[in-house]
């Protein structure tokens, strides 16, 4: 008897070692995207930061695989874009890590205004994948990551506390040496305004809203279906009398369809295929240079026309 | 029931209740409706019109056999499709509750399967719920119909869940905080819809359930999950004669639909699951595969110790396009039948192939050929069966688990 009343006893203590062991003596972040990951990096590089997608996954469609689940478990804040990005698989993880920590996300797309919402296309099957908000990609803004970064610093004391002269300074930093690129990125880039493009979904919306540049066509005949034939042809005899200055997809789309329409119109119409976001372990550094990537393939996309 | 009976004076409310009673079903589910006012109450005051969501699935086939111990009619079906809401009660709580319509045998079939409210904050990776859900056990069972890769539950699932076995009751879940996924679960439940008709008085918990999930990626590319899960059934089933029941086709086909076909005292389940994709985007291309195996003993008039229910599925689904799919499963199924008194083996196997077309997430049209052999002690094992099935969501709607 006495035996067996240690052995519950012993039991009952580990269950208790383990259930106990929440926030961890280090911050422990999960990122549903790179540059939100890259942004916490930026405030507090002290931070353990798990990342769920990377550059080449379309952030809409991610499965929602035990390894998140587990990551998110761990989580001590959770940011993430929003705006219904996530909506297929992070409600998943949340109800299934069970952490009261990660049920107030951090939504990137709560503290900018959201560009094209679409409210009259809710919930029908035949709208395609509409964000009737707007659209969620926020971070191809450059302009809207200064406001994400301020309040992210807001959030992140809100898990350090203390630590506000820490994450002032470095917040402020940021948004210094932010301000100055945005400045000089936009002096860069003034040959791009009024440039037209055709692209594949509007992954990269935000970023021609900044540059002044116009989305003509796109291969996608509603918002997240494959491109087909019939559309392709439709865009090409548009496109023919009035071609755009390149064909732009993402790294993590399927390049045929914008390959094979680039072909068609010719040399002058090039097909840039460009990262939707940063690497998985980028800093602000990489934030920096995965932006002036863009810029630099946009203008030189230009400048062979 | 009492709460709601009592906010609706005389006769109309004695007519209301009935109503709702019978959108219950046979087993109504007191807490559920008790529930009912404090749901409605939280929706309108829902801060946010974002925070509660609301969708719909309409699920249709046309099959040109119906399969033996199958869920689909011959002909046009309306399948499982549902009305369902979900959304915060509270800081601290989330609710669902989902309406399932489905024709059987040409007449329309309404249930409530999905009541529930479920903790969101509680400390330590703990989890409680309550009210009518599906239990954890096994792979597919916590997953709607309609988002299956088949137009049908495995053979395992119609025979020994009643193809879906949702039921009223209690789970508190705890899940470890592991750098891999580890979840450890029990739920009680009343098991009237599990084993519909019990041999004696029952337990008020005529069933209990334990569940191991475990999980993680083996590479960028492949991740896996391995789940362990048993039934303790307390409702022991009135044993019926095989004969006498093969003759009823109404009541067998009742019986197949909302309850277990065959049961026993404990039941215990293993199941696989394996997915690969290129770099882990699985938009474009992905290879799934689902393993389960179940076997059920203490069957009621078994007179050997050895008698057992045994059930395997096996199942390999190939995504080369974003919005086609091809599969192919296998499912094996051997049971005792009472016959004339005594216990006789029977076995059936089936092999299942599949072509589904997805033109967005909203939408399927599936296209599915089974074939079922080698049996003994079934009677109409069908040799080819074509079914088509088309899938239409509206809204939102949960998104479903890995």
């Amino acid at each position: 008897m006495p035996t067996r009343y240690f052995k519950r006893l012993a039991g009952a203590a580990m269950v208790a070692a383990l259930c106990g062991a929440g926030p961890a003596a280090a911050l422990t972040v999960f990122a549903c995207e790179p540059e939100w990951a890259a942004l916490t990096r930026v405030l507090w590089p002290e931070a353990k930061v798990h990342v769920a997608t990377h550059v080449g996954q379309d952030p809409h469609h991610i499965e929602a695989r035990p390894a998140l689940i587990a990551q998110l478990r761990q989580a001590d804040l959770v940011v993430c874009t929003g705006g219904e990005l996530e909506a297929g698989w992070l409600p998943v993880l949340q109800q299934r890590a069970g952490n009261p920590r990660a049920q107030d996300v951090f939504f990137a797309a709560d503290q900018v205004k959201l560009i094209d919402p679409q409210p009259s296309a809710v919930g029908s099957p035949w709208a395609g994948d509409v964000h009737a908000h707007g659209n969620p990609h926020v971070h191809l803004d450059p302009r809207n990551l200064l406001s994400v970064a301020n309040a992210l610093a807001a959030r992140l004391l809100t898990v350090l506390p203390g630590q506000q002269a820490v994450l002032e300074q470095r917040r402020q930093a940021f948004a210094q040496r932010w301000s100055g690129l945005l400045a000089q990125w936009g002096a860069q880039a003034a040959p791009l305004r009024g440039k037209t493009v055709a692209v594949q979904h509007a992954s990269f919306g935000y970023l021609w809203h900044w540059l002044g540049m116009r989305p003509v066509a796109d291969l996608e005949p509603k918002p997240g279906m494959p491109p087909t034939p019939g559309h392709l042809q439709r865009l090409l005899e548009t496109l023919k009398t009035q071609p755009p200055m390149a064909v732009v997809i993402a790294v993590h789309q399927d390049a045929r369809a914008g390959r094979w329409l680039s072909g068609q119109l010719g040399a002058a119409v090039p097909i840039l295929v460009l990262p939707a976001t940063v690497a998985e372990n980028a800093d602000g550094a990489a934030l920096e240079r995965w932006m002036q990537t863009l810029v630099s393939s946009l203008l030189q996309a230009a400048g062979s026309r | 029931m009492t709460q709601l009976a009592k906010s609706i004076p005389g006769r109309e409310g004695s007519h209301r209740g009935a109503s709702v009673r019978r959108f219950f079903g046979k087993a109504p589910c007191g807490w559920c409706i008790a529930w009912a006012p404090l749901l409605l109450t939280s929706v309108a005051q829902a801060q946010s019109p974002a925070s509660w969501q609301w969708g719909a699935v309409l699920d249709v086939t046309h099959s040109t056999h119906s399969l033996a111990e199958g869920g689909r009619d011959r002909g046009l079906q309306l399948g499982h499709s549902d009305l369902m809401a979900s959304g915060p009660v509270g800081s601290q709580l989330k609710a669902q509750v989902s309406a399932v319509f489905a024709t059987h045998e040409g007449k329309l079939e309404k249930n409530i399967e999905e009541v529930w409210l479920e903790t969101t904050r509680l400390p330590a990776g703990l989890q409680l719920r309550a009210g009518r859900f599906a239990s954890q056990i096994g792979y597919l069972n916590q997953q709607h119909p309609h988002a299956d890769d088949f137009v049908e539950r495995p053979l395992l699932y119609r025979s020994f869940l009643g193809g879906h076995w949702n039921d009223d009751g209690l789970r508190v879940n705890w899940t470890a905080p592991t750098p891999f996924y580890l979840m450890l679960g029990a739920e009680v439940f009343g098991g009237k819809r599990l084993v519909e008709e019990a041999q004696e008085a029952a337990p008020r918990w005529g069933a209990r359930t334990l569940s191991v999930k475990l999980g993680a990626d083996f590479d960028r590319s492949n991740s896996w999950q391995l789940g362990w899960s048993q039934l303790y059934n307390r409702r022991q089933a009135v044993q019926e004669d095989h004969e006498e029941h093969e003759g009823e086709e109404g009541a067998h086909a009742d019986h197949q639909q909302h309850g277990a076909r065959f049961s026993g005292r404990r039941m215990s389940l293993v199941d696989l699951t394996w997915k690969w994709a290129p770099d882990g985007d699985g938009r474009h291309r992905q290879l799934r595969l689902g393993v389960e195996a179940a076997q059920i003993s203490g069957i009621a008039g078994a007179d050997e110790p050895g008698a057992r229910h045994s059930a395997q599925a096996i199942a390999l689904v190939w995504r080369w396009h974003s919005q086609w799919e091809l599969g192919v499963r296998l499912d094996a199924l051997r049971v005792r039948v009472a016959h004339e008194g005594e216990l006789e083996r029977a076995k059936l196997r089936e092999r299942s192939l599949m072509l589904a077309y997805k033109p967005n997430h909203l939408q399927t049209v599936r296209l599915q050929y089974s074939s079922q052999g080698q049996a003994q002690g079934f009677d109409k094992p069908v040799r080819r069966a074509l079914q088509i099935q088309y899938v239409l969501g509206f809204g939102a709607h949960p998104a479903h688990a890995y």
